[in-house]
Formats: structure tokens, sequence, C-alpha cells
């Protein structure tokens, strides 16, 4: 795993010094930055907002708010792609909630009905061809501290998580999405939580000792 | 509610950063943050957490009118996106090259190379006009590395010159004799550049030599391509 820590730290090194370039005004670095992580925040957008036209404005609002942020970027305080996800999601949460009077559900009957199609029909296509959120998780769990975490968690308290940081449900969609009381999934969601500060405190106090 | 108390931040913070907190909370969550350096903290914090999953996404590309909308907002039409390297922009010298016949242009290309060192100069050579025993007129693009140490040529148009002869890429200077960058078979070549081979030259030249290239080490055949440029 050392390998992988280091592309990362050196990744971020780039990504701060673009950052860093981009706020005194330099154009062509703002250009490499957004080439080298357009294509994730976008696929970070368009798993919360399915509608690409949509996903594609707000990637452009992403990016102009980047633009002119961009020296208020510490990176001594955050690491350069958390603070630009960080930007995307909260952007794309924020277009949803525009949206939120009519939520769209991925349900499996929905899914192998068909004929009250609508506009439902792209969000089921979509959503059949991408990995669901627990996929994710998974896959996520290969990279680091937080994938152990995530196995502590129960698995209802998992895809509660999954559902809700994935696809941007609110506490009410994932209940209705586990078919759970929203009291019960709000205190999955929040105890969920706790339990991977916790674990990845663990976890930092752990690596500290054993990188000194 | 009393933000400044660390577990009600960090609650409101984990919520924030995990999407599950909505609507008028998550605004107003936004609106107090600039004034509370703990929900600040806690958020930022929440959000190093939470992030790395999102490494598990498939990244998906976005269409290139997204970059060029946003070019246009930054108010800059200049800087290009950087995946499209120098080579991959030849549908644009083309359209350059039909203008420029006018002399030649020498163009310092804002090419968003990662890295602290200067740009790549790129350089346009034009077709000096027909030159006996070349074949149809084309013209090349030549790109200075920005650190002065490589020279890379490209053809925009497909040259061919006869078997026994070749093309030979030359600095100019200002004053004194032009020295040879090497051989350019089919118009392209990756030059290595010696320290000072650029000093004081403002031009750079093919002329068409005899095969294997000048005999003399001086330019003996017809200047064929010329371009101005700049250090």
């Amino acid at each position: 795993m050392v390998k992988p820590v280091a592309d990362w730290t050196q990744r971020s090194l780039e990504l701060s010094r673009l950052l860093a370039r981009a706020g005194v005004g330099d154009r062509a670095a703002f250009a490499t930055l957004y080439e080298q992580t357009s294509s994730h925040l976008f696929a970070v957008v368009l798993r919360i907002n399915r509608d690409r036209a949509q996903a594609e404005d707000i990637l452009q609002e992403v990016y102009v708010k980047v633009w002119r942020a961009a020296q208020t970027f510490d990176a001594a305080q955050s690491q350069p792609l958390t603070w630009l996800t960080s930007i995307a999601r909260n952007r794309a949460i924020d277009s949803l909630r525009r949206e939120q009077t009519q939520p769209r559900l991925q349900t499996p009957v929905a899914a192998a009905g068909g004929t009250d199609a609508e506009d439902d029909d792209v969000y089921e296509t979509v959503a059949d061809a991408a990995p669901g959120p627990l996929d994710l998780l998974s896959r996520a769990t290969d990279a680091r501290a937080l994938g152990e975490c995530m196995e502590k968690l129960s698995a209802l308290q998992r895809q509660s998580v999954a559902l809700a940081f994935y696809q941007g449900l609110s506490h009410a969609e994932v209940a209705d999405q586990l078919r759970q009381p929203l009291g019960t999934v709000k205190s999955w969601v929040r105890r969920a939580l706790l339990t991977l500060k916790a674990c990845l405190q663990g976890a930092v106090v752990r690596d500290g000792a054993g990188a000194s | 509610m009393d933000y400044s108390r660390p577990e009600l931040a960090d609650r409101l913070a984990a919520e924030y950063a995990a999407g599950t907190l909505r609507g008028p909370a998550r605004r107003r969550f936004e609106s107090l943050l600039p004034a509370h350096p703990l929900l600040r903290e806690a958020t930022r914090a929440w959000e190093e957490r939470l992030m790395p999953l999102t490494a598990a996404i498939a990244p998906v590309q976005p269409s290139g009118d997204v970059w060029r909308r946003i070019s246009e907002r930054i108010g800059g039409g200049e800087a290009k996106a950087a995946s499209a390297g120098p080579w991959n922009r030849l549908a644009f010298w083309r359209g350059l090259a039909a203008f420029a016949s006018v002399a030649a242009i020498g163009l310092a290309v804002l090419l968003a190379n990662p890295s602290a060192v200067p740009p790549p100069i790129v350089v346009v050579l034009a077709p000096t006009g027909t030159a006996p025993g070349a074949t149809p007129p084309a013209s090349l693009v030549a790109s200075i590395s920005g650190d002065g140490a490589t020279l890379v040529t490209r053809p925009i148009v497909p040259v061919a010159v006869q078997p026994d002869r070749s093309l030979e890429l030359w600095a100019v200077p200002k004053e004194g004799a032009p020295r040879s960058l090497g051989l350019l078979p089919g118009g392209s070549g990756t030059v290595a550049l010696r320290a000072k081979v650029l000093a004081g030259a403002d031009t750079l030249a093919v002329t068409l030599e005899p095969a294997g290239g000048s005999p003399t080490g001086k330019p003996t055949g017809p200047i064929v391509y010329a371009g101005k440029f700049s250090l």
C-alpha cells in the first residue's frame, strides 16, 4: 500500500500547486486543473443529479466557483481533491433542493414495469447501467482506512450511508428506499457516522505511531 | 441553537458532509459557516473523512462544451484545456497555416504544462516559395520545449521528398551562420537541443539537402520552409 499512498500524495501536491497558481490568475494552471479533475467531479455530480444537462451546468458552476475561490484554498488545512469534491457535492445537492418536490427513487418494481414511463425511464436506464451505491462502497473499501471502518458498520447502516452519500438522498428518501421508519434511518446514519469517526481517529493514531 | 457546542457542531457537520442535512437546515448551516470557526473546522474534518468514498466512482468525461463555457465566464478564451497537446490541435494549425503564407508566426501557446517551466514555444514554418525539387509545399509546426532542451517538429500536411534528398532543420541567428539542428524525415523530428544552439537565433528554417544532410555543415540547398520566433 506504499505506492498508492505515494501516488496520492504526489497528486495532492500537484493539485495544490495548480490551485495556488489558479488563485493568482493563472488560467493555464486552471485549465490543467480542470483537465485533471473534471471527469471525477462530473461523475460525483452525476450520481447525485442524474440529468446530464443539469449536471454539466452544475459542473460549470463548480469550476467558476473554484476559479474565484482558489486563493482561499489552504493546502495546510485541506486536501485539494477533498476541497474540490466538496464544492461539487454541495452544488449537486443544492440542485436537488429545487427538484425535491418530486423525488425520483429507484425501485426494483418500477424497473420491471415499463409502461408508465415518462421521465422515470431515463433515471432507470442510467441507474441500471451504473454500479449501485453499495458496489461503490465496496470499491472504495479497497482504498483506505475508511474502508476498514466501513466494515465495522452494520449492513443497513452501511447502506443508509451509501445511499445518502452517493445518491444524495435525504433521510426521508433513504427511509423510503429501505422501507424503514424515518426515525430509525436517522439514527442509523447518525450512529454510522459516529462509528466512522471513532474508527478513523483510531486509524490516524495507529498510522501516526507506525510512521514515527 | 448554540453552535459553539462541539457535539452539536460535529453532528451537523457530519450530516452536512454526508449530504443528509437538507432543505432550510442545510441553507442555514451554510450561512453560519463563515462566522463559526468551530463549525467550519468540524465540516472540513468530516469532508476529509468521507470524501475518499468518492474515489470509487468511475470518472465520467463531461462534454467539451463545459470547459468552453467555463473559460468564457472566467474571462479568458486563450487558455486551452490541457489534454489537447500541441499535436492534437493539428486541425487548428492547419486552419492557421492556410493564412500563414504571410511569412511565419512565432507563437507562445499557453499549453497548460503542469509545472513551473515556461510554456513551449510553437513556431509555424511556412513555405518560402516554389523550391526546385520540392514536392508540393507543406507547412510544419515546431515546438520548442519550455526549458529549451528539446524541439519537436511535425508536418501539418504530409511531406515527401525525393529519395535522394533530405530535409534539414536549421537555427538561423540574426548574425552568423545557421546551425544545423538535424534531419527531418517526412517533416518529423525530435531534436535534443545543445546548449546555446538557439542563442541569438530568431528563425527556424528547413532546407532541401542531399540525402543524409548537408555535406558541408552549412545549408547548401534551397530554403523550403521558414518561421520566425523569439525566445
